[in-house]
């Protein structure tokens, strides 16, 4: 009976699949020379990290995985790519790789030694073993939820405040990057801009600026010895 | 019939999706159809009614015309990308189809007793959400392997709309899971049974959630790329958006994708808002349950028609500031307010 021995071994058919799937595309996300196949093959390894999540018995890790990782990170990694267009032709120098090398076989071993370890020292003691096969609702969405509010409270609205800080860091940033007087707008028109530069919190007291030419535009940006322009002339 | 027996459980399990797939493409199909007779209706003109009665068969035929069409790839596309986009467009469209609640449990001749639903497990909402938004790949990677300019800037559109509209979409859902307690879909519908089945979470207390129903209705308006939302496709300015280089099947399977999303947050609509398969006399007669659930989502179907028969398209600022500013902060309320009165009340 081929069926029943498939359906005996299925979890562990499922597993080679997918592990073969995840080590496949990260040794393709390493090896590509275009960065969007890249971006393309990490979202593979993420697709099959959350289906190695669901073999253990943790499903609402692997929804999570797949929400944030490759449906909304990978997402905004992609749509840079697309938006930069950066060219095949861009390849690291030898030079660069003379060190990388040796850095990463010793990762690798260190790596593989942890791996080692685990396998003979932790897994084969058995007292986990048996602890292991009572829980098997512990991924269930009910006890995550329960031990986020009640014993990693701490930790978890630490995280909150990080992910906060990390807010305003970043909006911080991209307010000092703005070259746009807050009162500045452009009519469309004589000269196009993406909007967001424009600060549209402030846009009942503006003073329209128009231009006609690239260089006019630029002048009224504030833009006309920025880097872009030295680097073409 | 004895479910215990593997064999007849994997069966049970394969006719299921398949009888699902192929019921969720006529459905699909129909919608086509339906929204072209409508949309006619709307703008004073017939549309399609010539082959077969009242232009019944008019799906098969252009199905054939797909099939028929010669196939034209760009010469400077990305070939594998070009061909991975449609496949990729139309799996996570079709993967969500497993969790639909089509009815309550009925008794079938020959069949014995069955539950109306594929696979019911835990995260099943997380899994519709997660399946979904990789679909946005599909636009994306379209876009940008098409080698056109029309189909990147639309393909960036679909990819900066679909993540903005999402954290909306998800967050409207939130105050629905805390009133149900799950992320079952079928458990979520069950809970809504009460008042002669039509104990609905949009009338149900401790608060109802008119203002989640309205975010996530505008917010899956903005996710399957509808009008007022269509900017990824917008056809005044982008030729097609990110299909303009795609024909023949290729083109099919996103036109397909995009139906079977409608279908997708139609049925999230009626599941988690309406009650799902709830209506008055389930109990008695089950198979009630079905019919009240297809009727629900054929209503979310032509609401859509009807939307897009009525409504302008916004500029992609607008959509932007409207997505961010408005929905975004309404949504967290909409959380904020259930948590508070589930906690006093609930």
């Amino acid at each position: 009976m081929i069926i029943a021995a498939l359906a005996d071994y299925f979890p562990m058919l499922l597993f080679a699949v997918l592990f073969l799937m995840a080590v496949g595309a990260a040794i393709s996300l390493v090896t590509q020379r275009n960065p969007l196949y890249s971006a393309i093959s990490l979202v593979f390894v993420f697709l099959s990290l959350a289906g190695l999540y669901i073999l253990l018995a943790a499903p609402f890790i692997a929804a999570v995985q797949v929400i944030v990782y490759a449906g909304a990170i990978m997402v905004l990694v992609i749509f840079v790519i697309m938006l930069l267009n950066v060219e095949e032709t861009e390849q690291p120098g030898r030079a660069r790789l003379r060190y990388l090398l040796p850095t990463a076989v010793v990762l690798a071993a260190v790596l593989f030694a942890e791996a080692a370890f685990i396998i003979f020292f932790v897994h084969g003691t058995g007292v986990d073993r048996a602890n292991a096969a009572a829980p098997a609702n512990t991924g269930l969405t009910a006890n995550i939820g329960a031990g986020l509010f009640t014993t990693y409270l701490l930790p978890f609205e630490i995280t909150s405040l990080l992910i906060l800080m990390a807010i305003v860091g970043a909006m911080t940033l991209a307010r000092r990057a703005s070259v746009l007087r807050p009162t500045d707008v452009i009519v469309p028109g004589a000269q196009s801009l993406t909007r967001h530069t424009l600060a549209s919190t402030q846009l009942s007291e503006t003073t329209p600026v128009i231009t006609h030419t690239t260089a006019e535009a630029e002048r009224a940006l504030g833009l006309s010895n920025a880097p872009h322009r030295r680097e073409r002339g | 019939m004895n479910w215990d027996n593997p064999y007849i459980y994997a069966l049970g399990k394969f006719v299921a999706i398949n009888v699902t797939f192929i019921g969720v493409l006529m459905i699909v199909a129909y919608t086509v159809l339906a929204e072209r007779r409508v949309l006619g209706f709307i703008q004073g003109r017939l549309g399609p009614n010539r082959v077969g009665y009242g232009g019944m068969l008019q799906p098969f035929a252009d199905l054939l015309k797909f099939i028929l069409k010669e196939e034209i790839v760009p010469d400077k596309a990305t070939r594998f990308v070009y061909f991975l986009a449609p496949i990729i467009a139309i799996t996570a469209a079709l993967m969500s189809m497993i969790v639909y609640p089509f009815g309550p449990d009925v008794t079938l001749p020959f069949i014995g007793r069955i539950r109306l639903v594929i696979a019911q497990f835990d995260v099943a909402l997380l899994y519709v959400l997660a399946i979904t938004s990789v679909g946005v790949y599909g636009v994306a990677l379209a876009g940008w392997a098409s080698n056109s300019k029309f189909s990147l800037l639309g393909g960036l559109r679909a990819a900066a709309q679909l993540i903005s509209y999402e954290l909306s979409l998800g967050l409207s859902l939130v105050g629905v899971v805390l009133m149900s307690g799950t992320l079952d879909l079928y458990q979520i519908v069950e809970q809504q049974s009460g008042w002669y089945g039509m104990h609905w979470n949009l009338f149900k207390l401790p608060l109802p959630q008119v203002l989640g129903f309205v975010i996530y209705l505008i917010s899956a308006i903005a996710e399957t790329n509808r009008v007022p939302f269509d900017l990824p496709e917008a056809e005044t300015e982008l030729v097609a958006g990110f299909h303009t280089e795609y024909s023949a099947l290729k083109f099919a399977l996103f036109f397909m994708a995009e139906y079977v999303n409608m279908f997708t947050v139609s049925v999230l609509a009626s599941t988690l808002f309406l009650g799902g398969w709830n209506g008055p006399f389930v109990a008695q007669l089950p198979l009630l349950g079905v019919f009240y659930f297809l009727a629900k989502v054929f209503f979310f179907l032509f609401l859509y028609i009807w939307l897009r028969g009525t409504l302008p398209r916004f500029r992609f600022d607008q959509l932007m500031s409207f997505g961010w500013k408005f929905l975004l902060p309404v949504a967290i309320l909409n959380v904020v307010l259930t948590a508070t009165a589930l906690y006093l009340w609930g």
